[in-house]
């Protein structure tokens, strides 16, 4: 038998954000995750795509199963796009540069357990979550 | 679907973000053209509430208020509501309903404690 446990899809256009919800709430339940964290996995992975899609002007999503000691499930979103200026702010809930609501990013630190943002203005911004399983209750 | 003044739209399970705008845009144009006073969003097969779903929901909602409609929403399951609070989201004061039946008696509560007042 063969596991597919590394995948990516390009964000291109704005139903690739839904293709990747798809591709990673198939992940998430492969890993074994219960409903409420497979929930809270794809609705950080609707947030971050969109973000690709918006500001990036689209990228990347790539995951993979993290086997070991504990099991989990780790997304990277990544972009070539403009960067992120000031990081903090943009990690304030309520900044937008846009026209959203500045939840994104600060929604998706709390929805998962790990996440490494790694921005440089003109190049591209990455961001890395994770979620490792059984670490909280449901 | 068209029941007595009560417009019942059933949101897709996993929408993109066009189909969201668009849904917005039919729902207002059956408010306009009809004498439905009340709307019930049914968001029980919704998976995935994140920052652009919720603001274009509360959009809608304040949108049919200020047409004259009282909205209720209906069925959010579980996990949403968990994922959706902890993202730091607020659907606003809209109303909500359990399921579908509870929507209706508490529209037609809300519909009828405006006429009297
Ligand atoms: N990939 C990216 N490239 C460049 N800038 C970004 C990227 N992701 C986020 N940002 C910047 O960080 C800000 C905050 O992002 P966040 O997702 O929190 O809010 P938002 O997208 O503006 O609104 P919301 O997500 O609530 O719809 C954005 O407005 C944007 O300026
Ligand atoms: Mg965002």
């Amino acid at each position: 038998m063969t596991i597919l446990d590394v995948a990516e899809i390009a964000i291109v256009n704005e139903q690739d954000i839904v293709v990747a919800r798809k591709g990673i709430r198939e992940a998430a339940v492969g890993v074994g995750f219960g409903l409420t964290d497979v929930t809270r996995i794809v609705t950080a992975a609707s947030e971050l795509s969109r973000n690709v899609y918006i500001y990036g002007g689209g990228g990347l999503v790539t995951w993979r199963v993290l086997l070991g000691d504990r099991r989990g499930l780790e997304i990277a979103f990544s972009d070539d796009g403009p960067g992120i200026e000031d990081l903090d702010k943009a990690m304030q809930p309520g900044y937008t540069s846009g026209r959203g609501m500045g939840m994104g990013m600060p929604g998706a630190k709390r929805l998962m357990d790990e996440m490494v943002v790694e921005s440089a203005v003109g190049v591209g911004t990455t961001v890395t979550v994770r979620k490792w399983l059984l670490h909280r209750y449901e | 679907m068209r029941l007595g003044s009560i417009l019942m739209v059933t949101v897709p399970s996993d929408p993109d973000d066009d189909t969201i705008s668009d849904l917005q845009v039919r729902i207002l144009s059956s408010m306009e053209g009809s004498t439905a006073l009340g709307l019930i969003l049914d968001i029980s097969t919704v998976q995935t509430v994140d920052s652009f779903f919720a603001r274009t929901i509360t959009e809608t909602v304040q949108m049919v208020s200020l047409m004259g409609g009282i909205t209720v929403l209906s069925g959010m399951q579980a996990a949403v509501a968990v994922t959706t609070t902890q993202l730091g989201l607020t659907l606003g004061s809209i109303p909500t309903a359990l399921n579908v039946d509870r929507a209706m008696i508490t529209l037609q509560h809300l519909l009828e404690e405006r006429r009297l007042s």
